[in-house]
């Protein structure tokens, strides 16, 4: 193993190591707040919407919360850890060793991805045990998925990077991160809705992610996927290049 | 719970050596601005040699933590060269920064993490080898008698300790170069003669060691060089006496009254006016 692997390995170890110290609040919160959205979407709401565009309600429910999990779980911890070890000064250990700009990039962005694979994976088997939830096109689930993961992966990183205080990160995951999941369609289809809350939902790019989980799981899909991959791969690009600049310039990191 | 002296090894050299007539920092016109428009570095020259104890003392705002986080990469210089052992800390940083550790002057240990996982993690961060984390943390723990400790987590430890482990993490990947921020601020004078000791043991081992610190007496017991800066400009250098001599006293705290516009501060002064 090279210096480059091991300095890698030690940066993204000590960022999953965050997480799993205090798995009760960050795998074990999360799971339970999707255990609850299953039963009161699923159980309560579900028994009133027999099915939507051919499917029971909650298995039209579950691909949305799949990714959600993973999205929030993603940007939540990145947010977190950065300014935290900000906060603390702590950074400045990452940051003063030979790791490369790009090296600490990918570390810290993929401490978060690691927690909502975990906690996506998980949602999955346990909505098993409870539903019966096709998988119809793998070849778009899992790269969709991937994609959603690292996009707010990488978000995360930007945020916890900008932050100054606590108070920066909290803002953004509760007045735009989650407004944009719950406005993007994940409880619902937004051909239900009326002019112009449908066309307002083609803005939101939450409604293009959550309709290439929907169509990997279901094989039903209200955007074009093709489209929609492209797009989302374009926004994680620039993303990850917007990042890897802060990350080479220092800004909010390096004085 | 004195510290052990560190253990003796053959090959590789366990602190370090001097590297020849390579000086361990050598810095050129360095200029560091601030955002805010603060002018921290206003052209800074300095050279310490391989293997030297070196003290920077200035006033609080002088530079010498700005001067610090440049070489170490933690801040970003405006102009102006950083070389560690030859190698630029800026655009080579892998080699620079592979020979220097850093105690800061914050205690900035991370709080999710137990003592020997902070070891571990940083001996990571530099590219050493699993086993070798493995042995190299156990021997600092013992060092720094913080074995028993080594399972707990780091924001449990009391100053002292806390300012044990930041040391222990500094040495952890062998640096050839040390740099020192203030790091006996706020620890009782047993544990302020017990870290002398130990850094003078690693000095003589090899090691070249940057010192900042407040404490006149310990610069002067400990820096065989000694450099003033000020206003972010070094001022004056030399050995304690030489700087004595420049600013016409005879302590190496008189001299540095006599750079911050205090004389009459001089503990000569006090006695006179209690006499």
């Amino acid at each position: 193993m090279t210096e480059g692997q091991i300095r890698f390995l030690a940066l993204l170890s000590r960022e999953t190591s965050r997480f799993w110290k205090i798995k009760r609040q960050t795998l074990g919160a999360p799971l339970l707040e999707t255990f609850l959205y299953i039963s009161v979407f699923g159980a309560a709401l579900g028994s009133r919407i027999n099915t939507l565009h051919g499917f029971d309600y909650v298995v039209f429910v579950v691909p949305g919360l799949i990714m959600m999990a993973w999205a929030i779980n993603a940007f939540s911890n990145n947010s977190s850890s950065i300014l935290q070890q900000k906060f603390q000064r702590a950074i400045d250990d990452q940051l003063s060793s030979p790791a490369s700009p790009l090296e600490l990039l990918l570390a810290f962005s993929l401490g978060g991805f690691v927690r909502g694979l975990i906690i996506s994976t998980l949602t999955f088997l346990c909505s098993s045990l409870l539903i019966d939830l096709p998988i119809e096109h793998p070849l778009v689930l899992i790269p969709a998925l991937f994609l959603v993961g690292f996009f707010f992966s990488q978000l995360g990183v930007l945020v916890g990077v900008r932050a100054v205080q606590f108070d920066d990160v909290s803002f953004a995951q509760t007045f735009i991160l989650t407004p944009l999941i719950f406005l993007g369609g994940v409880f619902y289809s937004s051909s239900l809705l009326p002019e112009p809350y449908q066309t307002l939902t083609h803005l939101n790019p939450v409604y293009y992610m959550i309709n290439l989980v929907r169509y990997g799981f279901l094989g039903y899909t209200e955007a074009d996927v093709a489209l929609s991959l492209g797009i989302l791969t374009l926004a994680v690009g620039l993303l990850f290049a917007l990042n890897l600049r802060l990350f080479k310039t220092g800004y909010r990191l390096r004085a | 719970m004195a510290l052990q002296p560190p253990p003796h090894e053959a090959a590789p050299p366990q602190f370090g050596a001097p590297s020849g007539s390579v000086p361990a920092l050598q810095i050129t016109d360095l200029e560091k601005s601030y955002p805010t428009g603060t002018k921290a570095l206003k052209g800074v020259s300095l050279e310490i040699p391989a293997g030297s104890f070196f003290g920077l003392l200035g006033p609080n705002g002088a530079g010498k933590s700005t001067l610090i986080h440049c070489t170490t990469g933690l801040a970003m210089p405006t102009s102006g060269s950083i070389r560690v052992f030859g190698h630029d800390a800026v655009s080579h940083y892998t080699e620079a920064r592979k020979a220097v550790g850093l105690a800061p002057q914050d205690l900035n240990l991370d709080h999710f993490l137990t003592l020997e996982e902070t070891l571990d993690f940083h001996g990571g961060y530099f590219g050493m080898r699993k086993k070798d984390r493995k042995e190299r943390a156990a021997e600092l723990l013992d060092a720094f008698s913080l074995t028993a400790k080594k399972d707990d987590r780091a924001n449990t430890l009391s100053g002292g300790m806390k300012r044990r482990l930041i040391l222990a993490r500094a040495l952890m990947h062998r640096p050839r170069f040390l740099i020192l921020d203030e790091p006996t601020a706020g620890v009782d004078v047993e544990l302020r003669l017990e870290l002398w000791q130990y850094v003078k043991r690693v000095n003589e081992e090899g090691t070249t060691i940057l010192l900042t610190t407040h404490y006149l007496e310990e610069a002067e017991q400990l820096c065989d060089q000694i450099a003033f800066i000020n206003d972010g400009q070094i001022v004056a250098q030399g050995t304690s006496g030489d700087l004595a001599k420049e600013y016409g006293v005879t302590t190496l705290e008189d001299a540095y009254l006599e750079l911050v516009g205090r004389k009459e501060l001089s503990r000569a002064t006090l006695g006179e006016d209690v006499a």
